[in-house]
């Protein structure tokens, strides 16, 4: 049986800000309420890393968040893709070179779908998020790194270690 | 009920209990003002997590998320199986077992809140369940659950209070809001059931879909041998527990245990009293 | 058969007299081999009496009568010595008080040609527990005291023969002056034993085991002083002819009640049980689980047929329920390990004497069968208390934590303890699952619907606890990688798995064993067996069945399995670390220990105190 097809009906969202000014936050929770409702797809904001499909990122990603972002990231099962949302997660936006900040979330994982917009509206989200399931439905099952990262694995996969090898590098990349 | 029955039952409750869990989904987004999603959702989801890629954090705590479903599966068999019903209420308490002391068995913050929470809805519902199957033998003169759902007497009709806290304590059984304590999925975020993934966090997700199953049949059996009324017995108890969830914040687990024994069982012992008083 | 009862009463006293007489570091071994020797002999004689003519009345000689008076005298005068030593006034007036019933029950008792002992069922019964479950606990004892204190083990352990010997003293005789004496001689028997380590706290919770057990005393004399007033009885087979008569004065069966109350450790007289626990676990364990408190249960027991339906078993209903459910509440604040199974004996001995009292052949079995494996289940506990204390160093809780990693046997086997206390297919589920449905057929009157909301909410509470402490052991870090046994020493083991495998063993043959072995004592205790059929593995009572494969699936589900759990690595998935929102945190967990019930605690003692004055004044019709 061909389980691909039901990835698209049932993503799970985890939804993670990294020092956003909540202004996306806001609009994707408005995805879930009565207006947009997205639970029509069967989206379900989890909460819960382990049980996520999509990470939905907002934020430019601070110093500090880069490596709670990265510990998320790890902890979600593959197949899983990564939705940059809003202006600031897709480049920086208008914290764009600050002192703090890392410019994008795709700086520090490998980020699938980017949605513009300061803040970036609830339709552009639904988009970005159905942009993201055409995606999901084709990714394989194998563990994914950042572009940054060295490591070689092969599985089983211990994330522990992955986790601190990477977390090693990220630290040293400056 | 003979015990093909109750095997092919039990065999189903799985697919049974996906569909009361995909209809409450549209009932509560019904209620909402929302669509809701497609009634086959738990199934989508379902298939959807046994192509996930499992990760997990060590093997015990993987396997006791199984042993709750097959645990689970088991008390639903020993319940519909037309045996005893304290001993299937006292089976429901070991398949919760399992997925306590998996939950203890991660040092993970949420996963031990959770099961200690899963704990106290054990101790908030558990003595009104075995009261009522007291009452249940006091109307019917059995206490095999055959027995009930052949007895000539409607059990609701003596026992309208016990019928009522039962209903009350529905949410706490299925960890519905107000009595969500367990899982509280904007504070603990599922509890107990943290930790699973992919595959694993499926054997989770299933038995809770027989809970449905086994919770709903407690319901029916207050209809005793009238199975029409039983059916609507259930359907009412669906929408009103949906309506409650819809309608209530969580309350905390002392204000839930609290809740339980103070007024649910009190009511319930009225009930027996009046009941002593009609017969004599 | 007279010599096999007085032998079952002398061997262990003869045993223990050897003990003493050799002390030191050299004969450890002789010792060892003598006090094991205990556990072939009285089984044996139990045997033999089991299977013997019963019940069996005994004419004790006349010298003996005059040696148990002295005997009383002096116990009741090394008592007041005690008190006047440690200056402690309860202790000292309540000798002085004890005295002087003593010498008004002597002046007034009348001649009776009733024998002195009587041995049925329900003491062969007795005797079945403490010669197989207390030799046990005296044998554990002598590989326990190798490790604290090699030079007082004789000692010791000769205290714990004779506690014995006394034990099956006590059950078998029928006079209630001897019973006094007897259960007196109990009481100092706990009290060199709790102040065995003589420090301070020990002898400050001896002394207090002491006084409160005196009241029991005193209860007995004035039970025994308003019995020969209003009657003339003297004997318990006497009060047991009172059975069936519709109007009996019942003062001295109300304070022969409180007597057990109090020796059963029922609030608000669980203080001195909980003092035990400063004594080697040896103590702890053979004062819960064989002898001691089991007298409680014995003697409501014996009661039951006269106050079956009266007011005085419904008061004690409640009461003990109430304790039932008060002990588990109180037990859930505790973290001390042992302080947990104190609270947890508290809290069954209230259902033992709960069942005991409603009366009915099915509850009486259920509190049989209760006393049987309860005294297996915590003797167990206790031991492996003993073990983790001995050799992991764990007293608390917090200590025990990952003990999985290090000790998968210990965990094993008080895990099945804990679980044989609450779940399903072992043997205390099944007699609390007897107790609930026979409840139900009195439900018109509130008290037996008290009794089926005491249990329970007391059931549920209890596992909330042991399931506690079952999740605190079980937490780990990560995978086992290699699987490895602790080394637990011969002695341990010797003492432990027995129990282990007869809790087992019991529990799935359980209607064989309540057919065959407990539904004779029944039928000893009110005249007729419960209506029990066992097919097979299934019990079937009047009312439902417990079939053989709910039973099988359980233990499939409880034991293999988690068995199984040690084995099963799920090689080929990803590991990960645990859910933290991201954050990276040194976690520390602690554990639960419901403070919040603590507010309530004066609270049930409050109420214990006042039903327990409502059982006396009420059910005793002192009014
Ligand atoms: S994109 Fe705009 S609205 Fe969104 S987080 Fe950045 S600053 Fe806020």
């Amino acid at each position: 049986m061909d389980f691909k097809k039901f990835r698209k009906r049932s993503p799970w969202i985890l939804h993670y800000n990294t020092g956003s000014c909540n202004g996306c936050d806001i609009e994707i929770l408005a995805c879930l309420a009565p207006k947009y409702d997205v639970e029509r797809f069967g989206i379900l904001n989890r909460g819960n890393p382990k049980q996520s499909d999509i990470l939905l990122v907002t934020g430019p990603v601070t110093k500090r968040a880069k490596e709670r972002l990265l510990r998320l990231y790890f902890e979600m099962p593959e197949p899983k893709v990564v939705v940059a949302v809003g202006a600031c997660a897709c480049s920086g936006g208008v914290f764009r070179h600050m002192y703090n900040v890392e410019n994008g979330v795709d700086k520090v994982i490998p980020v699938d779908v980017y949605v513009p917009g300061c803040a970036a509206r609830p339709e552009a989200i639904i988009d970005g998020i159905v942009r993201a399931l055409e995606i999901l439905k084709e990714k394989g099952k194998e563990v994914e790194l950042p572009h940054w990262c060295s490591a070689q694995v092969k599985p089983p996969v211990n994330r522990v270690k992955l986790l601190d090898r990477c977390l090693e590098e990220l630290h040293g990349r400056r | 009920m003979s015990y093909w029955t109750a095997f092919i039952l039990t065999l189903f409750s799985p697919v049974i209990g996906g569909f009361i869990y995909g209809l409450e989904r549209i009932v509560r987004a019904r209620m909402q003002g929302r669509v809701g999603p497609p009634l086959l959702q738990p199934f989508y989801d379902f298939f959807k997590l046994m192509d996930k890629r499992s990760i997990i954090i060590h093997s015990f705590h993987a396997f006791m998320g199984i042993m709750y479903l097959i645990g689970t599966w088991f008390a639903l068999f020993v319940l519909l199986s037309g045996g005893d019903l304290l001993i299937a209420i006292f089976f429901h308490v070991l398949s919760l077992a399992f997925l306590v002391v998996g939950g203890f068995s991660v040092r993970s913050p949420y996963s031990v809140i959770g099961a200690m929470r899963e704990l106290l809805h054990m101790v908030a519902y558990e003595p009104l369940y075995v009261l009522s199957a007291a009452a249940l033998y006091l109307v019917t003169g059995t206490f095999q659950v055959s027995g009930i759902l052949h007895s000539k007497h409607v059990p609701l009709i003596y026992l309208p209070l016990f019928f009522t806290a039962v209903l009350f304590s529905l949410p706490a059984i299925l960890k519905k809001s107000p009595f969500d304590t367990a899982e509280a999925h904007q504070e603990i975020i599922g509890g107990p059931e943290i930790e699973y993934s992919g595959k694993f966090y499926e054997a989770v997700y299933t038995a809770k879909w027989i809970e449905y199953v086994y919770a709903f049949f407690f319901i029916f059996l207050f209809a005793g041998g009238n199975h029409i009324l039983g059916a609507l017995l259930i359907i009412f108890a669906f929408f009103f527990f949906n309506l409650l969830d819809n309608v209530t914040a969580r309350v905390n687990f002392r204000q839930m245990v609290a809740f339980h024994w103070y007024i649910l069982i009190p009511l319930a012992v009225i009930n027996l009293m009046l009941i002593a008083l009609w017969r004599s | 058969m007279e010599k096999i009862v007085y032998s079952l009463f002398l061997v262990p006293w003869v045993l223990a007299l050897a003990v003493f007489l050799l002390p030191g570091a050299r004969f450890h071994r002789l010792r060892q081999l003598i006090t094991f020797l205990s556990l072939p002999a009285l089984s044996f004689l139990t045997y033999l009496i089991w299977n013997g003519h019963l019940p069996l009345q005994i004419e004790a000689p006349r010298w003996l009568k005059l040696a148990f008076t002295v005997y009383d005298y002096g116990l009741l005068f090394y008592f007041l010595y005690q008190g006047i030593k440690f200056r402690d006034f309860l202790v000292t007036v309540l000798a002085l008080f004890q005295l002087f019933l003593l010498t008004w029950v002597l002046l007034i008792i009348p001649e009776s040609s009733v024998p002195d002992f009587y041995v049925d069922r329900l003491s062969a019964f007795m005797f079945l527990i403490v010669s197989t479950v207390g030799t046990l606990i005296c044998i554990y004892a002598t590989k326990y005291m190798e490790q604290e204190n090699l030079e007082r083990e004789n000692r010791f352990v000769a205290i714990l023969l004779w506690f014995l010997g006394v034990m099956n003293l006590a059950v078998s005789v029928n006079n209630i002056e001897w019973f006094f004496a007897l259960f007196e001689t109990t009481t100092l028997a706990s009290y060199i034993l709790i102040r065995f380590r003589w420090d301070e706290v020990s002898v400050k919770n001896a002394l207090r085991a002491l006084w409160m057990n005196q009241i029991g005393g005193i209860a007995i004399l004035l039970g025994l002083l308003f019995g020969i007033k209003y009657y003339g009885f003297t004997h318990f087979t006497q009060f047991l002819s009172l059975s069936g008569k519709p109007t009996i004065v019942m003062i001295p069966l109300g304070f022969l009640a409180v007597s057990a109350l109090v020796k059963g450790a029922q609030m608000p007289f669980h203080r001195w049980l909980l003092g035990a626990m400063v004594a080697p676990t040896p103590v702890s364990a053979i004062l819960h689980s064989a002898t001691m408190v089991k007298i409680a249960p014995y003697l409501i027991l014996r009661l039951s047929p006269v106050i079956k339906g009266t007011l005085l078993a419904k008061l004690l209903i409640i009461t003990t329920g109430f304790v039932f459910v008060g002990a588990g509440l109180l037990a859930l604040t505790q973290e001390n390990f042992k302080k947990i199974l104190a609270y947890s004996t508290i809290s069954l001995l209230g259902l033992m004497m709960l069942t005991a009292s409603m009366g009915s052949s099915m509850a009486i079995l259920a509190s049989l069968t209760l006393i049987l494996f309860h005294a297996v289940v915590k003797a167990l506990l206790f031991m492996e208390a003993g073990v983790m204390e001995k050799l992991f160093k764990a007293k608390y809780i917090e200590d025990i934590r990952r003990l999985v990693e290090r000790a998968p046997i210990t965990v094993a086997f008080t895990s099945i303890g804990f679980m044989s206390m609450t779940i399903v297919p072992y043997g205390i589920f099944v007699s609390k699952w007897m107790a609930i449905e026979e409840a139900s057929n009195f439900l018109s009157h509130g008290a037996y619907v008290g009794s089926i909301i005491f249990m329970a909410t007391g059931g549920v509470i209890l596992a909330l606890l042991y399931f506690k402490v079952i999740g605190v052991m079980t937490r780990k870090r990560g995978e086992f990688f290699r699987f490895q046994l602790e080394k637990v020493p011969f002695v341990y083991l010797f003492s432990t798995v027995p129990l282990v495998l007869f809790v087992i063993v019991g529990s799935i043959f359980i209607a064989k064993l309540l057919c065959l072995s407990v539904n004779p004592v029944v039928e000893a205790v009110i005249g007729t067996p419960a209506p029990i059929i066992a097919k097979g593995l299934t019990l079937i009572t009047p009312v439902s069945e417990l079939y053989g494969w709910q039973i099988i699936g359980a233990f499939v589900l409880l034991l293999i399995v988690p068995i199984l759990a040690y084995f099963v690595h799920f090689t080929g998935t990803d590991r990960v670390y645990e859910y933290t929102c991201g954050e990276k945190l040194e976690l520390n967990i602690g554990t639960y220990n419901f403070f919040c019930i603590q507010a309530v605690e004066p609270f049930v003692e409050t109420a214990a105190v006042a039903l327990f004055i409502l059982t006396l004044v009420l059910g005793g019709g002192l009014v």
